[in-house]
C-alpha cells in the first residue's frame, strides 16, 4: 500500500499505482477542491501542489507523488501558517482566498481552486509579480494556460495583486 | 404574550392570511403559491407539481427569531443573482435587513415552488419574487395594525421593525408562538417553460426609496467556494455509488452493430449495458470505469454515417443545399414602411452576408450526474441545471412514468452558459439508464471530448443584409434575413440512443418553445430608419433527419442565443453603412435612433473609451504588411429591458492575420443597477466570453461528427490575451425596472471587434472567428 502526504497529513492508499492523483484524492480521501476538468492537462481545474511546483493530477499517477507533498485549496490556510511560523488558526485563510473573495474573482468558480493554486505558486516564487509575470504564469508556465470559461480573467489578475499587498502586509507585520 | 386577534382569515390583496395554530416555541409565517381559481381547473394536471402546502414547499419564511428563508426553483451559475440580487431584492422589498435573510433553497424540483427554467432571472422572475415579497409584508404589517390597533397607513417599516401608534414591534416578535399560513395567488404550472406566475398586485416599493438595492454587497456564495465547503454536482456520493462512463458512437449517426467485449475480471464488479444504440459500462471504481470504456470503445461495431456538410462546406451548404421555403418565414416587429421602394430611392446601397459558426458551451467541467433510480420507480437525479423542472419532465417522458416519481436535487456546477442538452448537460439521463440497469445510485460523468461532441451546441446563422442611404447618409431602409435552425433541441441524448420517447423537436406548428420558424430576437433599435424588413428563416437541424439516431447537429441556447447571431450582422453592417456615408461609425448609431437613452450610452462610450470621431477606414489603415495597424468599432443592444454599448480598440498585424483586443469599454444601463460590484464583474468575463467567440471560437465537423475534441481543437480565449476592459455602469431608478447582466456583454463583443478590424485595415469581416486564417483571407478578398 502506498503513503502519500496531503494537506501534511500522512495518508495510506488502496488505490492502483497508476491510478492518476485526482482520482485518489476525490473518490479515496474526500478531497474535493481539485476538479476533472478535461483529463488532458490541457485546462489546469485539477491543479494541486506537488511540493511547491504546479502539476496536474489528472495525468499525475499517484506512484509519482510518494515522497512528496501534495497541498491542495483544503491545505493552503495551514501551508500559509507553516511557512510563517505559526500554528494553523482555525478559520484563517491563505492571503489568496482571502485575496479572492475581497475581489469577488470567481464567477461559477469551477475553475477557481486550480487558478488558486496557481496563484499560490507563482506567489511563492515570486513575492512582486509584474502583470505581464502574471498573465505569463497563467498562460503559459504550466503544461497548459489555466482556462477560465466565464472569463474571470481580469478578476484574477486584479485577486493577484490584491495577494501580493495582503501577504507584503501580514509578512511585514510578522 | 399578546396574540394578534383574529378568528379566520386576513385578506391581503388576492392573498389570504390564516392561523393554523399555536405553539409553544418559535412561530412562523410562511408564505406558500396557490393557483387561482380560474386556473383551478389546472389544479388536478398540478398535483404531482409539489404545490401541495403539507409539504413545506414555502416561497418564504419568517421566523421568530426574525431569520428568513426563502426558496427559488431557479438555479445560480454564478451570476450571482440568486446568492445576493435576489436577497438584496427580497430584503428591500419585505423592508428587512439584508443579514435577515440568512437560507436560501434553489432549484431542487421537490423543495422549491416556483418551477420554470434558469432565464430573466432579473427580468421576469424578480417581478414574481417581488410581489411574493410585497404581499408578505403587507400580512405582517396587518398582524401589526391588529396588535397596534391603528390602521394600516399609520405604520411604518423600517430594518424589520414595525412602528405606529409609539409602539414598535419586530417581524419575530408577530409570528412569535403561531404557526401562520399565507397563501398567494398563482397562474401557470411549475414545469411549464416559466413555471408559475404570481397574480396581483400588492403595492410595490418605490425604488426612489431603495437601500439596499444599488449596493455592493459581496457574494456570500463565492466565500463558500473559495473556502472549499461548496459540495459541487461532481462532488455528491452516495452510499453503493458506482461509477459509469458511455461509450458514445462515432458519428453523430451510427448505429451499434456489436458491443465490444469487457472483461471484468481485469475490470472487477463491472458490467456493461447496452439498451438500443446506448453503450455503457459501469463499476465500483472510476479509475477502473474509465480503462474498462477505453477497452470496450476499441471492440465495439458501429454503422458508418456521413450526414452532414462538414465545417468548411457549412455555409455553402445552407445557402445551396437548405429549402428555406419549408418553413413560414417569421417577420420582425419593428417592420413598417416599403423597403423595396426605398431601396430604389437610395443614393448608396451597402450589401453584404455575415457568417456566425456552430459554438459550443464548453463548460470547463464536462457534464456529470448521479442518478438513483429505485425498484419502487423513483427516480432522483443530483447534478447542476438549468432547468430542473424540464430536465425531470423529460426524464418522466424517456421511463415512460409519471412526472411525480421523479426529482431533480440541484448543486454548484460548472457554468454552462445556456444549456449544452435538453435537462442541461448530457449525462443525467444517460446516468438514470445506467442506475436503473444496475439497481444502483450511479455517478456518470461525461469525459472531455464527448462534452465537445455529443452535447448540443449554438446553431450557426447566415444573413443578409441590406442598407439603403440617401445622399446625407441618413438610413432610409433596413432588411435583414436571417438563416437558421432555431436552437431549442431539449431532447435528452440518453433517450435517443436508447430509442426511448423525448420530448418534441422544434418543427412547424410545434408550441413555443419548440416552434421551428426562426423568431426575429434582436429588438430594434434605430427608430429614425423609415423603412425596415427583419426577416428569419429557419430549418431543421443539420443531419437531424439525415441521422438514423435522428442527432445531427443539435442545437440549444448559448447565451444571447439567436439575438447574438441577428445582433452581430446589424451592427457590423451598420459600421460598414457608416463608412459607405462617410460618417463617424458612433456618431452614425445616434443619428438613426429616436431612444434617448441609447444615444445617452452611446455619448458615454465616446468619453469612456477614448473615441475620436472620424470616418472609417482609419486614415492609417492597411490591408497587407507587416507593421501593426489599429481600429476601434462600436456596437449597441437592447436586451432584457437594458441598453448596452461596447467599443473595441485593436491591432491588427496584416502580413500574418493576428488581431490583438488592446480594450474593451462597456456602457450598460440595465435600468436599476441592483449590485453594482457583481454587475462589474459579470460585464467583464461577459465580455471576455465575447472576445474568445469573436477571435477562436467554431465548431470543427466532418461529414459524419464533431471533429474537435479537447482545448486544442476548440481553443478559447487565455489570459495574456485578455484586453484592458472599462465598464460604465448607468443607474436608472426611474425606469423601475431590475436590469439584468450576465450574458449581454458576451454578444456586443464580436460585432465591435470585427467592425474595428475593418477600421484599422479597410476590409470588412463578415466571418467569425476572427483566426489569422480567415482574417488573411477577408484581407486579400
Amino acid at each position: 500500500m502506498l503513503t502519500i502526504t496531503v494537506n501534511g497529513q500522512k495518508r495510506h492508499v488502496a488505490s492502483a499505482p497508476e491510478t492518476p492523483l485526482l482520482y485518489v484524492l476525490r473518490n479515496e480521501l474526500g478531497i474535493m477542491s481539485p476538479k476533472f476538468g478535461c483529463g488532458l492537462a490541457q485546462c489546469g481545474a485539477c491543479s494541486v501542489l506537488l511540493d511547491d511546483a504546479e502539476i496536474r493530477s489528472c495525468v499525475t499517477p499517484v506512484s509519482g507523488v510518494a515522497n512528496k507533498e501534495v497541498t491542495t485549496v483544503e491545505g493552503l490556510p495551514a501551508r500559509w501558517a507553516r511557512r510563517h511560523g505559526r500554528a494553523a488558526d482555525q478559520g484563517t485563510l491563505h492571503p489568496v482566498q482571502e485575496a479572492w473573495i475581497e475581489q469577488q474573482v470567481p464567477q461559477c468558480g469551477f475553475c477557481q481552486y486550480g487558478m488558486m493554486i496557481k496563484a499560490t505558486e507563482l506567489l511563492e516564487q515570486n513575492p512582486k509579480p509584474s502583470d505581464e509575470d502574471i498573465k505569463t504564469a497563467f498562460t503559459t508556465s504550466g503544461p497548459s494556460a489555466h482556462l477560465c470559461r466565464c472569463g474571470s480573467y481580469l478578476a484574477i489578475l486584479e485577486g493577484v495583486r490584491h495577494a501580493v499587498s495582503l501577504m507584503a502586509k501580514k509578512d511585514g507585520g510578522a | 404574550m399578546s396574540h394578534v386577534d383574529f378568528d379566520s382569515t386576513i385578506v391581503v390583496g388576492k392573498a389570504q392570511l390564516s392561523r393554523r395554530g399555536f405553539l409553544a416555541a418559535g412561530g412562523a409565517l410562511v408564505v406558500y403559491a396557490c393557483l387561482a381559481p380560474r386556473d383551478a381547473f389546472a389544479q388536478a394536471a398540478t398535483s404531482t407539481n409539489s404545490l401541495d402546502p403539507t409539504r413545506s414547499l414555502s416561497w418564504i419564511e419568517i421566523r421568530s427569531d426574525n431569520t428568513i428563508q426563502f426558496r427559488t426553483g431557479k438555479c445560480d451559475f454564478g451570476q450571482s443573482s440568486i446568492y445576493i440580487a435576489y436577497p438584496q431584492i427580497i430584503a428591500e422589498e419585505l423592508g428587512v435587513p439584508l443579514e435577515a435573510i440568512n437560507s436560501i433553497i434553489s432549484g431542487d424540483t421537490d423543495r422549491t415552488p416556483d418551477g420554470g427554467g434558469t432565464f430573466g432571472l432579473l427580468r421576469t422572475n424578480v417581478v414574481n419574487l417581488r410581489k411574493v415579497a410585497a404581499y408578505t409584508r403587507e400580512a405582517i404589517l396587518e398582524l401589526a395594525g391588529r396588535r397596534f390597533g391603528v390602521p394600516r397607513d399609520q405604520l411604518t417599516v423600517t430594518a424589520g421593525v414595525v412602528t405606529g401608534a409609539g409602539k414598535s414591534v419586530t417581524y419575530g416578535e408577530l409570528v412569535q408562538g403561531q404557526d401562520l399560513k399565507l397563501v398567494i395567488p398563482v397562474r401557470g404550472n411549475a414545469t411549464d417553460f416559466s413555471g408559475l406566475v404570481v397574480e396581483g398586485d400588492p403595492p410595490l416599493k418605490s425604488p426612489s426609496t431603495y437601500e439596499i438595492v444599488g449596493k455592493p454587497f459581496k457574494n456570500p456564495n463565492i466565500t463558500a467556494k473559495v473556502k472549499a465547503e461548496t459540495l459541487w454536482a461532481s462532488d455528491v456520493k452516495l452510499p453503493g455509488m458506482w461509477h459509469g462512463r458511455v461509450i458514445h458512437p462515432p458519428t453523430l449517426g451510427s448505429k451499434l452493430v456489436k458491443a465490444g467485449s469487457l472483461d471484468s475480471k481485469k475490470f472487477q464488479d463491472s458490467r456493461l449495458v447496452v439498451q438500443g444504440n446506448f453503450l455503457g459500462v459501469v463499476a465500483p471504481n472510476e479509475w477502473d470505469v474509465i480503462r474498462a470504456a477505453w477497452e470496450v470503445a476499441a471492440s465495439t461495431e458501429w454503422t458508418s454515417w456521413k450526414g452532414l456538410p462538414g465545417h468548411e462546406r457549412l455555409f455553402d451548404h445552407l445557402r445551396e443545399k437548405v429549402d428555406w421555403a419549408a418553413l413560414p418565414v417569421m417577420n420582425g416587429a419593428a417592420n413598417k414602411g416599403d423597403v423595396a421602394a426605398a431601396m430604389r430611392g437610395s443614393a448608396k446601397i451597402h450589401a453584404a452576408g455575415y457568417e456566425i459558426p456552430y459554438l459550443k458551451h464548453a463548460p470547463i467541467g464536462p457534464s456529470v450526474a448521479l442518478a438513483d433510480v429505485r425498484a419502487d420507480g423513483t427516480v432522483t437525479v443530483h447534478t447542476n441545471t438549468q432547468n430542473p423542472q424540464f430536465l425531470r419532465k423529460g426524464i418522466a417522458i424517456m421511463l415512460n412514468t409519471s412526472i411525480d416519481k421523479v426529482v431533480i436535487r440541484t448543486y454548484a456546477g460548472s457554468g454552462h452558459y445556456g444549456r449544452s442538452n435538453g435537462g442541461n448537460a448530457g449525462a443525467e439521463d444517460q446516468a438514470v439508464l445506467l442506475s436503473k440497469a444496475v439497481g444502483r445510485p450511479v455517478r456518470l460523468q461525461w469525459m472531455r471530448a464527448e462534452d465537445v461532441q455529443w452535447s448540443t451546441q449554438s446553431s450557426a446563422m447566415f444573413s443578409t443584409v441590406r442598407i439603403g442611404l440617401d445622399p446625407n447618409g441618413r438610413v432610409l431602409a433596413y432588411q435583414s434575413d436571417h438563416f437558421g435552425p432555431p436552437m431549442q433541441d431539449d431532447r435528452l441524448v440518453g433517450a435517443l440512443l436508447a430509442g426511448l420517447p423525448t420530448m418534441g423537436v422544434p418543427a412547424p406548428k410545434m408550441p413555443a418553445p419548440h416552434q421551428g420558424e426562426l423568431l426575429v430576437r434582436d429588438p430594434w433599435v434605430y427608430h429614425h430608419v423609415p423603412n425596415v424588413a427583419e426577416v428569419g428563416h429557419g430549418t431543421p437541424q443539420i443531419g437531424q433527419h439525415e441521422s438514423p439516431l435522428q442527432a445531427g447537429l443539435r442545437d440549444h441556447s448559448m447565451r444571447t442565443p439567436i439575438q447574438f447571431q441577428q445582433n452581430f450582422p446589424r451592427e457590423v453592417a451598420m459600421s460598414e453603412a457608416a463608412a459607405l456615408a462617410g460618417i463617424d461609425a458612433l456618431q452614425f448609431r445616434i443619428d438613426q435612433t429616436s431612444e434617448p437613452r441609447i444615444k445617452d450610452i452611446l455619448t458615454r462610450l465616446r468619453d469612456a473609451s477614448e473615441w475620436r470621431s472620424r470616418p472609417t477606414p482609419s486614415p492609417e489603415a492597411a490591408s497587407s504588411g507587416d507593421g501593426t495597424v489599429r481600429g476601434r468599432g462600436v456596437s449597441v443592444i437592447f436586451r432584457d429591458n437594458g441598453f448596452w454599448a461596447c467599443g473595441a480598440h485593436v491591432a491588427v498585424t496584416p502580413s500574418t492575420g493576428a488581431v490583438k483586443v488592446e480594450r474593451m469599454t462597456l456602457v450598460v444601463d440595465p435600468g436599476i443597477v441592483v449590485n453594482p460590484l457583481q454587475l462589474k464583474r459579470q460585464v467583464e468575463a461577459g465580455c471576455l466570453m465575447g472576445v474568445s467567440i469573436a477571435l477562436h471560437e467554431e465548431v470543427t465537423f466532418d461529414e459524419g461528427a464533431v471533429t474537435a475534441s479537447d482545448w486544442i481543437s476548440y481553443p478559447i480565449l487565455k489570459m495574456a490575451e485578455a484586453p484592458e476592459i472599462r465598464v460604465v455602469l448607468v443607474h436608472r431608478p426611474e425606469t423601475g425596472v431590475h436590469g439584468q447582466g450576465s450574458e449581454t456583454s458576451n454578444a456586443l463583443a464580436a460585432s465591435a471587434i470585427a467592425s474595428a478590424v475593418f477600421d484599422a485595415t479597410g476590409k470588412p469581416m463578415r466571418r467569425l472567428p476572427l483566426r489569422p486564417e480567415n482574417v488573411k483571407r477577408a484581407l486579400s478578398a
